[in-house]
């Protein structure tokens, strides 16, 4: 491996700050007081604290998922503080009210929060460890019935959608982590698009972890009525730490007749040292429900952060013509591993799905593909098209491919084809008889292998990536 | 069912172990009670082991198959459709027991049964007998090494090329028996053969064959192995494969699955050294409510491997398909080559396939691809052949047998090809009548 290369790995985290900004933190440990103290505290309606406690209970029998080709030292449930908020807790008015630290925070994350700033044109509801702290260009949303919001605000002033969604598309007992998250989950966003509009501007949330140990569990839940659209953007940073934080989110997509729902999300967890030290445990439940016929949904996703990355955005394609599309790069770099790829459950006829996934492995990580595509008896004329190419940087890394794929119907058409390479000399041979040096060359290659997924990212989010990922790679290749 | 009944299961099946007869070699027995011991920890996997998640196989442990009883054994006129005309040699086991009746070797070579070849080449067998398959967690691997004693002993010497094919017929009669075939063959270096493993019934009934196959290739040693096997209908068929693959060896195999209501062979291929070449193909053509499930696993652990493996089921009635193939590249082993590839054709809407090609790459300077695809004959070709005058059936029939053929053309044993081809040819037209 060239030094160039090298060096050019090794950028340091630039969000790896801490703010100090006093917390209204709960004690650590799990048990049935601990999710009443949260319930409590967010003000909550009865039926929500019945669904915790569910959830709890659920959790209570279930065993930690083995399964999955990561390794990490047992998490101790007890050692984590489920409820963390900046003080002081007080209802905002408006953005002017927000504590300047915070302000600060996200000024230096170039999160745009304040409003009169109307440069970035997106509207940004913002997490800070366990609560939403803003909520950008609600009222101009509110004009087309649009509702963007704080889901513990969702609660109080939509219950009966909340009531009829939350845990629509993940139950209470779907899994280990969406479990938990069910019984403990702090805040999160609410998205509601009405019939026929189509969201006028792209829809984001911030998410940021700040306390050394806490979890964040959120949780978002985006309604799409029919013929209804909307694009919508995730982003995650979180402060250095040697010790590891968990963060279990659970994401719930309901897309009915005719609805598009887009969602991209750039990962930028802390994911600890060169040495592995530290980081965030990223084990998150995604899953977009296709119920009405011919709509759609499409995940993209960029992974480049997180000690471990264990996630696996599906699509329940349930209404006849519905599509689902997954794309992602996943890049992993010194002890980094992830765990990633989709489900595509066809039920309904003509349902069609694409998955396009990149892995690129470099340093000592470890980087896995594993995808289910199930065409079920009813699914006739089912389509699937899969693409996994994963690149090794390196002779230390590794990238496996765990493609499942379980077909009942014989009209149903499925492929799937993997490859793996890496950077020739070949390549960087005939890039350098160009005058162009190794470092660009490189960085032109990856960039040329995740094109597919890049493009279909909103175009501020592309370059983010594209920057992103020539920063993570600094120095590790030749 | 408790969760200990399938423990149970295994040590009613090791009822009648202890009445084997001892051997005078010390290894021997070592390892048989060893085994014996592994059976004693293990249970019957269940689907919520990874490794048979598609695969129910709990059907089994509902019958209580007892140790072959000796009866009486089958004549040559009985065995006449599955004579191999080209075979050089032919070791014949009737439920597991080396019949010398019906066999002979004509090789010039050791192709024997395991007693005689003990006698006469003990030193060469032990260090491979029961090592490569491996029986630690494998439950059948463990089962069968502790019913160790008798099987198929075939040892190719230094620079010899035998071009007529030994034949290895496992013969099925007993109704309720549970039977251990076991072979083990050993190329070494420079040599040349081709083996074909036969499993087959006399008739229809219901019983259980756990077999084992070691093969091992020394440096430069060149070894086709070709597995058909044809259970009954209503038989259980498990079989473990393990393959050893020396310095610039070279090994191909093609299995053929079309028999048993429930089989699961594993195919284990380690590339022990560099520069080694393999081609696995398989075809399982299962109907009705059969169930086939492959398992292979090519483990690229030195630099310069080259592996080509082509996999196909083709599935009707209510029967189901399963695939699992493991391409493990390990670190260090650069330059590796690898490439495979699962296609399966569904023509019943309760056919079911469930495939998983599986990468896990650990260097970097490698080339390796896989491909999966699943679906129906396509509508096109059937089209295109009925525009030629064929009725669909017919054109319907030819496309499935097209389909299959691809992999039974890669048999080197011509009369074997044939009879294959006619089988191939013969269900399909059965199962389009039946439609």
């Amino acid at each position: 491996m060239s030094t160039v290369l090298q060096n050019l790995v090794n950028q340091p985290y630039k969000h790896g700050f801490v703010t100090d900004i006093e917390s209204d933190v709960a004690p650590k440990g799990l048990n049935e007081d601990t999710i009443r103290l949260i319930s409590t505290k967010k003000n909550e309606p009865e039926w929500l604290l019945e669904f915790r406690l569910k959830a709890y209970q659920k959790w209570l029998t279930m065993e930690e998922p083995v399964w999955p080709n990561v390794h990490y030292p047992k998490i101790d449930f007890q050692a984590i503080s489920y409820y963390s908020a900046p003080k002081p807790k007080k209802t905002l008015a408006s953005m002017d009210e927000v504590d300047p630290e915070l302000l600060k925070t996200f000024e230096k994350l170039g999160v745009p929060m304040n409003e009169r700033a109307k440069l970035a044109g997106v509207a940004v509801d913002v997490i800070f460890d366990s609560v939403s702290v803003a909520t950008t260009y609600k009222a101009k949303l509110a004009e087309v019935g649009i509702i963007f919001c704080s889901i513990s605000e969702a609660v109080h002033q939509h219950p009966d959608l909340i009531k009829q969604y939350l845990g629509s598309v993940v139950p209470v007992g779907d899994n280990y982590y969406a479990a938990l998250n069910s019984a403990v989950f702090t805040d999160g966003s609410f998205c509601y698009i009405p019939k026929g509009v189509k969201c006028p501007m792209d829809l984001s949330t911030y998410f940021r972890i700040n306390t050394q140990e806490s979890g964040q569990f959120e949780r978002t839940l985006i309604v799409a009525e029919a013929g209804a659209s909307v694009s919508y953007l995730e982003g995650c940073t979180a402060p250095k730490f040697d010790t590891n934080q968990l963060h279990a989110a659970v994401v719930e997509l309901v897309a009915l007749d005719n609805a598009d729902i887009k969602y991209s999300t750039v990962q930028n967890w802390y994911a600890g040292d060169e040495k592995g030290v530290g980081g965030i445990y990223n084990f998150v439940t995604k899953r977009g429900l296709c119920k009405g016929v011919s709509s759609r949904i499409s995940w993209t996703q960029v992974e480049t952060g997180s000690a471990i990355t264990w996630k696996y955005p599906s699509c329940v394609l349930r209404g006849d013509n519905s599509v689902g599309e997954f794309y992602s790069v996943a890049l992993t770099n010194h002890y980094q591993q992830a765990d990633t790829g989709t489900k595509m459950m066809h039920i309904g006829k003509n349902t069609r799905s694409t998955i396009v996934s990149k892995g690129i492995s470099a340093g000592h990580s470890n980087n896995s593909y594993r995808g289910l595509v199930r065409i079920a008896p009813s699914a006739t004329g089912a389509r699937n098209h899969s693409q996994c190419d994963s690149m090794l940087i390196g002779d230390q890394c590794g990238a496996n491919t765990f493609p499942y794929i379980q077909v009942s119907n014989p009209g149903a058409q499925v492929e799937h084809e993997a490859s793996t390479s890496k950077i020739g000399e070949d390549q960087l041979f005939y890039f350098a008889q160009r005058g162009i040096g190794a470092e660009e060359a490189i960085s032109m290659i990856i960039n040329g292998f995740c094109k597919d997924v890049f493009q279909q990212l909103p175009m501020e989010f592309a370059v983010e990536a594209t920057k992103l990922l020539g920063l993570k790679l600094e120095g590790s290749v030749g | 069912m408790t969760v200990a009944a399938p423990n149970r299961y295994l040590a009613s099946l090791l009822a009648g172990q202890p009445q084997l007869p001892a051997s005078p070699l010390a290894w021997f027995n070592d390892l048989r009670s060893h085994a014996v011991d592994r059976v004693g920890a293990l249970s019957v996997p269940t689907t919520r082991d990874e490794e048979w998640r598609f695969t129910d196989i709990s059907p089994l442990t509902g019958i209580p198959f007892h140790p072959v009883r000796g009866g009486s054994k089958p004549d040559i006129a009985q065995l006449a459709e599955f004579i191999l005309t080209e075979a050089g040699a032919r070791l014949v086991f009737v439920d597991g027991e080396y019949a010398p009746l019906l066999s002979f070797n004509n090789t010039g070579i050791t192709v024997t049964s395991l007693a005689s070849g003990l006698a006469s080449h003990g030193t060469v067998i032990e260090p491979h007998l029961g090592r490569h398959a491996e029986f630690q967690s494998n439950a059948f691997a463990a089962l069968n090494t502790a019913f160790l004693h008798d099987g198929a002993i075939v040892i190719a010497p230094r620079n010899v090329a035998v071009s007529a094919p030994l034949h290895v017929l496992h013969v099925a009669t007993q109704k309720g028996a549970a039977s251990y075939p076991r072979c083990l063959v050993i190329a070494e270096p420079g040599s040349v053969v081709t083996v074909v493993e036969e499993f087959v019934a006399l008739q229809n009934d219901v019983y259980f064959t756990d077999a084992v196959t070691e093969i091992v290739l020394a440096d430069g040693a060149r070894v086709h192995h070709v597995r058909v096997q044809r259970e009954s209908g209503q038989a259980f068929h498990v079989s473990n494969c393990a393959i050893s693959l020396g310095r610039a060896s070279h090994y191909q195999s093609v299995s053929v699955a079309l028999g048993a209501r429930i089989s699961r062979c594993n195919l284990n291929v380690v590339q022990t050294a560099e520069g080694v070449e393999c081609a696995i193909d398989g075809l399982a053509l299962v109907a009705e409510q059969q169930l086939a499930d492959t398992h292979t696993c090519i483990d690229h652990a030195q630099p310069h491997g080259v592996s080509r493996q082509l996999h196909k089921c083709i599935v009707d009635g209510a029967a189901r398909a399963v695939f699992n193939g493991k391409i493990l590249v390990r670190q260090g082993a650069q330059r590796t080559d690898s490439s495979q590839s699962s296609r399966n054709l569904l023509l019943t809407s309760k056919a079911r396939v469930d495939t998983k090609p599986q990468l896990e790459i650990f260097a970097d300077d490698v080339k390796c691809a896989h491909g999966a695809t699943v679906g129906q004959l396509d509508s096109d070709e059937v089209f295109y052949l009925m525009s030629r005058g064929f009725p669909e059936a017919a054109a319907r029939n030819l496309l499935t047998y097209a389909f299959g053929a691809e992999v039974i053309s890669r048999i080197p044993v011509a009369s074997l090809r044939h009879k294959l081809e006619q089988r191939v040819l013969a269900q399909t037209n059965s199962q389009s009548v039946s439609k």
